[in-house]
């Protein structure tokens, strides 16, 4: 078989799971068919109809050092078991490069119940919890836990986040923007899960059954981490290499915030892209680690999609590994995936577990020509192994991994990329509120066709969302319809994703118990809503990420929309920067600034632009803003890693080094720079001194938060679109946008004329 | 039609579902064309008029048609609402 130039490989495991404590005993104890379900300890739940969960049996302190939420601590765990395995010296020179993804659905929920017990019962909420809470740091801290100075991303695409960022490390690897990654996804067990689940009768009231009674899931928590890198870089270094890591498929059913489509298609679509991604047909996958949720409707369309996808081939088995590790939501994806790898490398595939004889005789009769493997493991040696996971908001992922290298079906990695369309939704200021607020009224969104029965489900960030996501498809002359659903996708950044929603819900959960859930409110909790209510109302059915990274997140989506523009099928994507302003936000916000982190005038808004490649645009006649000349993200752990709120010049440099590297420019070319500065002087003083190193003192730099407050990600991606609105309005030649994130993160695009 | 328990289900669904107050009327069609709700919706209103009235709708064996608008909730709620 040729070796392919952008060939990645899984070079480390590292896995914690309610079935065990690394990923030899959680193997072991998948092939023995062991379930780590058990009676809830976490909290108390004899007010519900179940009682069942999937924990990890080690506290916080035996996970890390106990300074951490626990969904952190879960990935620390498991990023330390595959440092190790990797063989990584983290001490060496090598370890600043590399980065770390991880994906989750809950975040710092365990921190959200605990800050608002106290704030709910009258007393301070304790500042540590609050920085905790939102996704945003999670990577950081795990990046900076291990001195690992690479580029972080948190994807927070629910029950899908964990096979994404697995997906996403691939890309940018393959475009050059880093050769190893920590990819994987941890989550903790929350109250807030458990009561949102049991809000929408999604629970088992016994041990879930996939593909067998389905119904319900049992939920569970845990961390898987791969070591992800370039082949070279992986022999260079002398590593141990596992297996290849092929092609990936990422895709929206646009269909319904929580339940899949009946029909499947949007699932068949997303293992159709991953096998021809990965350069193979549906005949060549040997085995596959199922979504397997144990959900009636998850089962049943996920069977139908398998049966036809897969007709034709006569050797595919197929197991859901989630009967004994629990849904582990974010982790999911990321625990399967190192579940398949091993499943690949010892050709030992792990069955599903609890089938009665009755039940296997049922399971015969359905299962056709697929081999779903129950309650014994089989021992196969096999070649291509796949794992598929759906999420709410209709997102869909699929990964395959591969015992040899394969020639990849890439997408042409050169084209160029145009900003093609701009959607902005910006608050005013408000006397009252002292911060800006956009105006939502039902009227605008009425003028694009949105009903209100469908409006009153989105929550505040969803509202915002849609709003710029329509109309920057209207600037872009872009109606979505059959032809072109498939080819464009979506990538959103954002600071705090749905925290009003969370907190509320959470909130509700203190006042009223853990039994009494919102059914309705719970979907809004996941950060991938506001994508998912997009898809689904524009009828977009690719590529569907949300990245929750800090302010900068709004430029990050555009870093990683250029990845899926090159490396997958869409020809569009919406890169998107979101964030709310409400009253929950004025309190944290608040209370971060008594805790001596400065006060900064909040805003809100969310900017969707249109990047769109140039044969698309071509063929369009579209307008065109600018040209995406440079991209980069980078971090420095220099200084005090405990302290995630640290400034790097070196970080801040290295970005606008990069870019203009990237483009072919010395900095006396630069026109202007958009820049972050928010108004708080030590921040702002530290941007502009940078800025004056590299460019001197006369370069010209732009402000959007002092007209629209700082509204985070959707600050940042204000800024790209402020710039490619000056350049195509002539006034200005080029410019670089710059945002910044936590542990010592910052992004920067760099625009030319068109 | 009791208007008392009717205003406060309207009030209920206002507030837990997010349906515009101008929107809802007591015959208003719920699960129609009219006001669009789906399954996730039908689930809250079980949770709110047990939280209001102390009523399991869905265990006191609601069908379909009692759940049509606020009126026939409404008659439902009365009927089995223990005083």
């Amino acid at each position: 078989m040729p070796m392919n130039e952008k060939r990645c490989v899984i070079t480390g495991l590292g896995l914690v799971s309610a079935i065990g404590h690394d990923t030899a005993e959680c193997f072991d104890s998948a092939i023995k068919g062991v379930s780590g379900i058990k009676d809830v300890k976490s909290f108390d739940t004899s007010a519900c109809y179940s009682h069942k969960g999937a924990e990890v049996d080690l506290s916080n302190e035996e996970l890390a050092d106990g300074r951490y939420d626990r969904t952190t601590a879960l990935g620390i765990k498991a990023a330390g078991e595959a440092i190790k395995d990797a063989g990584i010296d983290m001490n060496s020179e090598g370890a600043s490069e590399i980065g770390v993804i991880l994906g989750s659905c809950i975040a710092g929920a365990a921190c959200v119940e605990k800050y608002y017990n106290k704030k709910c019962k009258g007393e301070e909420g304790d500042i540590e919890d609050l920085k905790a809470m939102p996704a945003s740091v999670i990577a950081g801290n795990v990046a900076d836990y291990y001195n690992a100075g690479g580029i972080t991303a948190n994807i927070v695409n629910a029950c899908a986040a964990g096979t994404l960022s697995i997906a996403l490390a691939i890309d940018l690897i393959r475009g050059g923007k880093g050769e190893i990654f920590l990819a994987g996804g941890c989550d903790s067990f929350s109250s807030l899960a458990f009561s949102g689940f049991h809000a929408l009768r999604a629970l088992d009231a016994t041990d879930c059954s996939p593909f067998n009674h389905s119904e319900g899931i049992t939920l569970g928590e845990g961390a898987g981490v791969l070591v992800v890198e370039s082949y070279e870089h992986a022999v260079k270094r002398g590593a141990k290499i596992y297996c290849d890591v092929l092609g990936s498929g990422v895709s929206s059913d646009a269909y319904h915030i929580t339940a899949p489509r009946p029909d499947g298609e949007g699932q068949m679509s997303v293992i159709r892209r991953a096998v021809e991604n990965s350069g193979l047909g549906f005949k060549d996958i040997d085995y596959v680690n199922a979504h397997g949720t144990g959900t009636a409707k998850n089962d049943e369309s996920e069977f139908l999609s398998l049966k036809t996808c897969f007709a034709d081939n006569d050797h595919l088995s197929v197991s859901s590994t989630k009967s004994m590790t629990g849904h582990c939501l974010g982790a999911a994806g990321a625990i399967e995936a190192v579940m398949t790898v091993k499943a690949l490398v010892e050709g030992k595939l792990p069955p599903t577990t609890g089938y009665s004889e009755d039940d296997l005789k049922v399971l015969a009769e359905k299962s056709g020509n697929i081999d779903f493997i129950a309650n014994t493991p089989r021992e196969r040696d096999i070649k291509y192994a796949m794992s598929n996971s759906f999420a709410f908001g209709g997102n869909n992922a699929s990964i395959v991994f591969a015992k040899d290298p394969n020639v990849l079906n890439l997408s042409c990695p050169k084209q160029e990329l145009y900003v093609t369309g701009i959607g902005m939704v910006n608050g005013e200021y408000d006397e009252e509120t002292k911060s800006y607020t956009a105006n939502l009224d039902t009227d605008t969104f009425k003028a694009y066709g949105v009903k209100s029965a469908f409006l009153r489900k989105l929550d505040r960030l969803s509202q915002l969302q849609l709003l710029s996501g329509v109309r920057a498809l209207e600037d872009a002359g872009i109606t979505i319809n059959e032809d072109n659903e498939s080819f464009v996708g979506i990538c959103i950044g954002t600071n705090e994703g749905p925290m009003t929603e969370i907190a509320n819900f959470q909130k509700g959960i203190i006042k009223d118990g853990i039994d009494k859930g919102s059914a309705f409110a719970f979907p809004n909790t996941v950060y991938n809503a506001a994508g998912g209510y997009l898809s689904i109302f524009t009828g977009i059915k690719g590529y569907n990420a949300t990245i929750a990274n800090g302010y900068q997140s709004g430029l990050q989506s555009v870093c990683a929309a250029i990845g899926v523009i090159m490396f997958g099928y869409e020809n569009i994507m919406l890169a998107s920067g979101t964030d709310e302003c409400t009253d929950i936000d004025r309190e944290i916000y608040s209370d971060l600034g008594k805790a001596g982190k400065g006060n900064v005038t909040l805003g809100e808004g969310s900017v969707t632009c249109v990047i769109e490649k140039n044969s698309s645009a071509t063929e369009r006649g579209a307008k065109r803003y600018a040209k995406i000349a440079g991209f980069s993200s980078a971090r420095d752990t220099s200084g005090d890693r405990t302290d995630n709120l640290r400034l790097s010049e070196t970080a801040l440099t290295k970005v606008i080094n990069n870019v203009l590297e990237e483009a072919g420019m010395k900095p006396e070319d630069v026109s202007c720079i958009y820049g972050f500065g928010n108004g708080i002087g030590s921040v702002d003083a530290f941007e502009m001194s940078v800025y004056k190193k590299i460019f001197g003192d006369d370069i010209e730099v732009k402000l959007v938060k002092k007209d629209y407050g700082e509204a985070r990600a959707a600050s940042s991606s204000l800024q790209f679109a402020k710039l490619a609105q000056d350049i195509y309005e002539g006034k200005e030649n080029n410019g670089i946008a710059v945002s910044f994130g936590t542990s010592a993160l910052y992004s920067a695009v760099l625009l030319t004329k068109a | 039609m009791n208007n008392e328990i009717a205003e406060k289900i309207k009030g209920m669904l206002v507030e837990r579902l997010r349906i515009p107050e101008d929107e809802l009327e007591y015959d208003s069609e719920l699960f129609g064309e009219d006001i669009g709700l789906d399954s996730i919706d039908s689930i809250e209103i079980i949770v709110g008029i047990e939280n209001l009235f102390g009523v399991d709708i869905s265990g006191a064996g609601a069908t379909r048609e009692d759940f049509r608008s606020i009126e026939t909730l409404a008659a439902f709620v009365e009927a089995h609402k223990e005083d």
